[in-house]
């Protein structure tokens, strides 16, 4: 019997094909980032030792700023396509995908920003 | 809301075993991570929008009820990061792992894993919410 071989063209990227990509990448550059975090945060320091002392002396290192905000930027756009996903599973209608999207575009932004201007504006005098 | 009630009979009716079980339990590790991390964002955020907040979440934070939710949280962390892992490689480096026979020992494998990063993190949490909140061990 001779062996059937069919091929077919691989499809054009798009933006689903694009967050499939992202979801992997993202998660093997989130092993070192979060463990890390947890590792230090939750396990080595732990939370009775944290405050806005803790957080002042940690953010006047440029260097845990910009490991912050990555976790920031790749953390949570993992988070929020992977609600995205989870929703698109309950949710079928174009129109009630259109909402999710836009519902979840807009608290991607609102939170990234939140946590944005924390990071750059640092830790503020308790009154 | 059909739509609501057919998923979740699907993912709760469908017997795929191994593979059923670590995609449900991705979703929910996954599901909680995000949802922590979006409280956690937020109340970072108060040591510039609010510094007297932030002190007010750092005591809850380390309550007793948080803390077992910690320990719950560094497990989903850490299975979601496992699994995940599997996924990506066989997504990316191994399709030909894509078989039931693989999906299964790689599936307890995962666990494996996670409950031996998991149980020694879970030790030192334990350890730190009975030596604060309960004074134990000389605390």
């Amino acid at each position: 019997m001779s062996e059937v071989i069919r091929t077919v063209a691989k499809p054009p990227e798009n933006f689903e094909s694009k967050a499939w990509k992202f979801m992997r990448y993202s998660g093997f550059l989130l092993i070192p980032l979060v463990w890390g975090h947890v590792l230090l945060q939750d396990i080595i320091v732990g939370v009775h030792q944290i405050d806005l002392d803790y957080v002042a002396m940690r953010w006047a290192s440029i260097g845990w700023r910009i490991y912050d905000t990555a976790l920031l930027a790749f953390a949570f756009a993992h988070g929020v396509n992977g609600i995205r996903q989870v929703g698109e599973d309950f949710i079928h209608s174009p129109r009630g995908r259109r909402i999710l999207n836009w519902a979840l575009i807009i608290f991607w932004v609102t939170i990234t920003a939140i946590g944005g201007i924390a990071l750059i504006g640092g830790v503020a005098k308790p009154s | 809301m059909s739509s609501l009630k057919t998923t979740l009979s699907g993912y709760a009716g469908y017997r795929g075993r191994e593979g059923h079980y670590s995609f449900l339990l991705h979703r929910i590790t996954g599901l909680g991570t995000a949802l922590f991390l979006t409280i956690h964002i937020i109340d970072t955020s108060w040591v510039y929008f609010a510094p007297n907040a932030y002190q007010f979440a750092i005591d809850l934070y380390r309550s007793t009820l948080f803390g077992i939710g910690e320990i719950f949280l560094v497990f989903s962390v850490l299975f979601h990061g496992v699994n995940g892992l599997r996924i990506a490689f066989f997504d990316l480096i191994a399709p030909k792992f894509w078989q039931i026979k693989k999906t299964r020992s790689s599936t307890r494998w995962t666990l494996a894993v996670t409950l031996v990063l998991w149980i020694p993190a879970a030790g030192i949490m334990i350890y730190n919410i009975l030596h604060h909140n309960f004074g134990m061990f000389g605390g």
